[in-house]
């Protein structure tokens, strides 16, 4: 689910921070700059793991800002395919079922996605699954697993001033989406497997 | 910024758990304000690492993972010399997941019932427990097998 990647940046300190260690500096301004971010093709940015290299730090002309060249690892969410992962059911439509885990909530898991038998129950706005004489429900806010089978990137880059006369362009997409499954022995609601 | 290595190395849900929780203890203790969005961020993984059916739910009472458990776990697949042996993603899957039945396992490890004989799937899950723990007393045998059998599986237990 997590991974670690390698980054060389160019970290800014600015004098405001020179009241501390240079260390804790550069990791306040990597985590301030990466945390909680989307790059694409790479995944969520979490936190800075470790620092692997700095060079020495420098002040340009013109500003009191100190330039160091900083190496460093972060830790990164980004299932593999294939990876199993527990999540919450965020919400159900016709098309299948959104999921969210608490910090992450683009998850979607289309209808085909279910196992054979599970019907849209328009009523009650859930899905439930059919099994010859078991009728079972997806609930919202149970805990389910799934298995990750897809991912899209959504590039977030502005394409240029909006033309205001056109009606609003569709919702933004989010820029990192996995597609999910859970059609398979040990998939779906946790507690269904529970001894 | 240069990206110099996508995938430096893999991580098991316990060391960034256990990253994050140092990280905030040592904050704390220093009296450090970390920036806002890593902050909420912590916050939201760690709460949703120690959410059940997570192995981790428990972590701070019971101290179930440790730093040693990890190649303790590698040692004893190894040495039970299986017909298969298990990837590496398969193997950060079984920790994150803890599978404590064959049905469970068979969403960390693909292809379970073709590469593992059901003898063996039982003692892949009873190291599992005996490294890792496990939630409630051991299952009785019978029903482990019979989720692992069905491809359809049974769900009597299932309200």
């Amino acid at each position: 689910m997590f991974i670690l990647t390698k980054i060389a940046d160019l970290v800014q300190i600015a004098p405001e921070d020179f009241g501390k260690p240079s260390l804790s500096a550069i990791e306040d301004n990597v985590n301030a700059k990466y945390a909680n971010k989307v790059i694409q093709k790479l995944g969520l940015f979490i936190c800075l793991w470790d620092i692997l290299w700095t060079s020495e730090g420098l002040i340009g002309h013109g500003t009191g800002l100190v330039n160091v060249n900083v190496e460093f690892r972060m830790v990164v969410f980004r299932p593999f395919k294939g990876e199993v992962l527990v999540a919450r059911i965020a919400s159900q439509t016709r098309e299948g079922i959104h999921l969210a885990t608490d910090f992450f909530h683009d998850i979607f898991v289309p209808f085909i996605e279910l196992p054979e038998g599970t019907e849209f129950e328009p009523s009650e706005g859930l899905w439930v699954w059919k099994d010859e004489d078991q009728v079972m429900y997806y609930d919202n806010n149970e805990m389910v697993r799934f298995s990750v089978i897809g991912e899209e990137w959504h590039d977030q880059t502005p394409t240029g001033p909006v033309d205001m006369t056109d009606e609003p362009a569709g919702q933004r997409k989010s820029p990192y989406q996995i597609t999910g499954s859970m059609k398979g022995p040990g998939l779906g609601c946790y507690l269904w497997w529970e001894e | 910024m240069k990206i110099l290595e996508s995938q430096n190395a893999l991580l098991s849900n316990y060391e960034v758990y256990q990253h994050l929780v140092d990280q905030e203890t040592r904050n704390k203790a220093n009296k450090r304000r970390v920036p806002a969005n890593l902050a909420k961020l912590v916050t939201e993984v760690i709460t949703y690492l120690r959410e059940r059916p997570g192995p981790l739910e428990k972590q701070e009472e019971t101290h179930a993972y440790t730093p040693e458990s990890i190649p303790r776990l590698l040692e004893k697949i190894r040495e039970a010399n299986f017909q298969s042996e298990l990837a590496k993603g398969e193997l950060i899957s079984i920790l994150n997941l803890r599978p404590a039945t064959s049905a469970q396992l068979s969403t960390a490890v693909e292809d379970l019932e073709e590469r593992f004989t059901e003898d063996e799937q039982n003692r892949i899950v009873d190291i599992i427990a005996e490294v890792l723990g496990r939630d409630e007393p051991a299952p009785a045998e019978g029903e482990g097998e019979e989720g692992a059998e069905d491809a359809v599986p049974s769900i009597e237990n299932g309200s």
